[in-house]
């Protein structure tokens, strides 16, 4: 063996390599140009979804629902050739027909003959290379630099994201319920660990179960609640209408309050209006809602829980302010119907009459004789800050959406008592016997901004066992609770699902959404160059990346559920603009609204009696 | 100086319950005694206050906007906040009774989605299937193309119809 033959074998060895590739090459241009009408359909399919942004199952649909058409074809060309055996020649003579019109010039004519069979067939060859296409560069087998899955992946958002913008602001094409009755939100962006559909849905059970929104002032977060609230009210009446399931009753507590407050509840009722609801009551400024309603012994727990009572030594005066409030409440007259009444019960010589006849609890009410000025000083100051408009006539069950204004900015402790007063109405709206059944969803905005008395733990689990949806929003993860701990109970019990918005610190809830497999390849750099050697493993990458949801634009929502996240551009909520049909049954009630308040409110000092240090 | 609202322009009471007819009568009747064309001159600027309140109360979904924005002073009386505001009235196409709803709602729907890009695109789905018809390349493939066209056509004219009533 000569080095003049190992150069030889080398030298052949090289052209037969280059044989081969050339060979390759040459067949599969051959059979891209046999293929012409595939080719062009398959070439025009893998730049359309690499521009708009779409994802291979987009093109694969596209496909399917071609197939009727190549369906027709083969069915008429069977009827046409009459034997099965011409019928299947029939596509390759057209095929071969085709040719013979574009050597003559009439392409028209070529593209018909040609298209019942190309088109679908054009269009899954370009969902197979674009998904080829789309694992190379994430996985790093494709792209000139080690940069090109990180610079694929950002243009690939942007053109989604500008898609999905585009689909949102054609209002037909998002309406707030789709053919099933599904909760459309809005079109989607990019689904991970979702299947992928051109617009995401959410199902009215997942709204009936708890769900958490999480975004910055300006995120677009209102626009997101209000449209679950009217799609969900729609999808509830529909259900009522079709099926005679219960009617919504659409709760909602904006513990803010201030001017946009008033704004929003507007909007939300001009909405439902839109969906079917009769009457939309917003509270306090239009209509009033009575505390009385409630059971005595709710009642009582009630108005206790909703003053400051203090541990340690106080604890005797708490077990002393129980202990009356149960006598006043619980009286044989039967429980009081106003604040008026309750507060004359608080009165010796009144509750001394009231319980004539029963010893024990007269022996009860003189020992309590000394201290019920002081309480009933307490409660008339708690139920004057609180104002008219938890004094009747309306009830929780009257309207089919209650907008309930909290000023929990302005003045946090009255927002928090009348909060814990409102969410004991929908307890008991939701448990009564005696009244109708509802389907009751309870919304809360900003709730950290009440969460004082109630935390938002307890009203979830207070939801769960009542069966009542609950939703919450809340600026930031830190606005969900006060303690880490809460924070991770209510967000992980979150079973409908999380909404994730702009918010710069995303990384919890990404925790929580998990993470997916995928793989990433490494090269070898050689002399400060990229190689083509290198090595490929699987790592994991979040579902519900941190860093997307941090530089969400406004209206971008990832919607985390079911170990996927699909982020959505949420349409802004319009419902069809066709006349609803008359509704059908009973004519909605008239709440009228609270009566006018008849005494000034008391001085901050004596407000801090009732209510505990003022936070202001 | 606060603006009339949309109902004062087009001197209708307000409130969400009126017809389409009820709207296109009274706009109507103004634009007949105000439009800049007539011997007189019109009254220009009562002309354009009147189109623009007719642009927004022509439907019953601008109704209920232009209602909800108004203060409540400007409400009927018996409109009040306190008292509960009605669903809409019923769409101003009469529904036989032997036509199924969905499609007694389609001109209503057509109407009030995108009329003009459902016309294109039926024009389009029209075009593509004569243009087969006339390519002269048989029959089955004139089916095929036809049968494409269709489909097209079926899966993407929902995004130009108004959504049905309560959606």
């Amino acid at each position: 063996m000569t080095i003049w033959w190992l150069i030889r074998l080398r030298v052949a060895m090289w052209a037969l390599t280059a044989a081969w590739k050339v060979t390759k090459w040459a067949v599969t241009a051959a059979v891209l140009v046999a293929a012409a009408p595939v080719t062009i359909v398959a070439a025009t399919g893998f730049t359309g979804a690499w521009l708009r942004g779409w994802p291979p199952a987009r093109l694969y649909r596209a496909a399917l629902w071609s197939l009727p058409a190549a369906a027709v074809y083969l069915t008429a060309a069977g009827l046409a050739a009459r034997t099965w055996q011409a019928a299947a020649r029939w596509p390759v003579l057209g095929w071969e027909g085709a040719f013979h019109d574009v050597q003559s010039g009439r392409l028209l004519t070529a593209a018909v003959r040609t298209a019942p069979l190309a088109v679908p067939a054009g269009l899954a060859l370009a969902g197979a290379a674009w998904r080829r296409r789309i694992y190379h560069v994430e996985t790093g087998l494709s792209g000139r630099t080690a940069t090109a899955p990180v610079v694929f992946d950002a243009r690939q958002w942007r053109r989604q994201a500008r898609t999905a913008r585009a689909r949102v602001a054609v209002p037909a094409t998002i309406p707030l319920l789709d053919a099933r009755g599904q909760i459309v939100m809005g079109a989607t962006i990019r689904a991970i660990g979702h299947h992928w559909h051109p617009t995401l849905t959410v199902s009215p059970a997942a709204m009936g179960r708890h769900q958490v929104i999480i975004g910055a002032s300006g995120s677009g977060k209102t626009n997101l609640m209000i449209r679950s609230w009217a799609g969900w009210h729609a999808a509830t009446l529909s259900a009522h209408q079709r099926t005679g399931a219960p009617r919504p009753l659409l709760i909602v507590l904006d513990c803010k309050g201030g001017p946009d407050s008033r704004l929003k509840a507007q909007r939300t009722r001009r909405l439902l209006h839109g969906t079917g609801a009769s009457r939309v009551a917003i509270w306090p400024d239009e209509a009033a809602v009575s505390l009385w309603t409630l059971p005595p012994r709710e009642l009582a727990v009630t108005l206790f829980q909703m003053i400051d009572t203090g541990t340690g030594p106080a604890a005797y005066y708490a077990d002393l302010t129980q202990a009356v409030l149960s006598l006043a409440v619980t009286a044989p007259p039967g429980p009081p119907a106003g604040a008026a009444e309750f507060l004359g019960r608080l009165d010796h010589g009144q509750l001394a009459g009231a319980w004539t006849g029963h010893p024990a609890e007269l022996a009860a009410v003189t020992a309590a004789r000394p201290h019920l000025g002081d309480i009933a000083l307490r409660y008339r100051t708690l139920l004057e800050r609180l104002g008219p408009a938890l004094d009747g006539p309306g009830a929780i069950g009257d309207a089919d959406a209650w907008y309930f204004i909290l000023e929990g900015t302005r003045e946090q402790t009255v927002a928090e008592a009348q909060a814990m007063a409102i969410i004991e109405l929908v307890a008991h709206a939701a448990t009564s016997p005696g009244t109708e059944p509802r389907t009751i969803l309870l919304a809360c905005d900003d709730y950290s901004a009440v969460s004082g008395r109630v935390p938002l733990w307890q009203l979830y689990e207070r939801g769960r066992s009542l069966g009542v949806g609950v939703q919450v929003s809340a600026q930031s993860w830190h606005g969900l609770a006060g303690t880490e701990d809460e924070r991770y109970r209510i967000a992980s019990t979150a079973d409908g699902g999380i909404w994730l918005l702009r918010t710069p610190y995303p990384e919890p809830v990404s925790q929580l959404a998990g993470t997916r497999r995928v793989v990433e390849t490494a090269t070898k750099m050689l002399a400060g160059m990229w190689g083509d050697e290198g090595s490929s493993r699987v790592q994991h990458a979040w579902t519900a990346d941190p860093q997307i949801a941090r530089t969400l634009a406004t209206g971008q929502a990832g919607y985390i559920h079911a170990g996927g996240c699909t982020w959505t551009q949420i349409a802004r909520p319009r419902p069809s603009p066709l006349a609803l049909p008359r509704a059908p049954g009973r004519p909605p009630v008239i709440i009228p609204p609270a009566r006018p308040a008849t005494t000034e409110p008391p001085g901050p000092a004596a407000l801090d009696d009732a209510f505990g240090e003022t936070r202001r | 100086m606060t603006s009339p609202g949309p109902f004062a322009a087009l001197g209708l009471p307000a409130t969400p319950m009126l017809t389409d007819e009820q709207v296109r009568d009274a706009w109507r009747a103004i634009a007949a005694s105000t439009h800049p064309d007539r011997d007189d001159g019109g009254n220009p600027g009562a002309y354009q206050a009147a189109s623009a309140a007719y642009a927004i109360l022509r439907a019953p979904w601008g109704r209920t906007e232009a209602y909800a924005d108004l203060p409540p002073a400007r409400r009927q009386p018996e409109d009040t906040a306190a008292t509960p505001v009605p669903v809409l009235v019923p769409a101003t196409e009469a529904v036989p009774r032997a036509v199924p709803p969905g499609i007694a709602r389609l001109p209503a729907r057509i109407r009030y989605g995108r009329p003009g890009h459902l016309a294109a695109r039926v024009l389009a789905a029209a075009a593509i299937a004569a243009a087969g018809w006339l390519s002269g390349a048989g029959a089955p493939a004139v089916a095929g193309i036809v049968a494409l066209a269709v489909t097209w056509l079926a899966l993407t004219i929902r995004g130009d119809l108004a959504p049905p009533p309560g959606r």
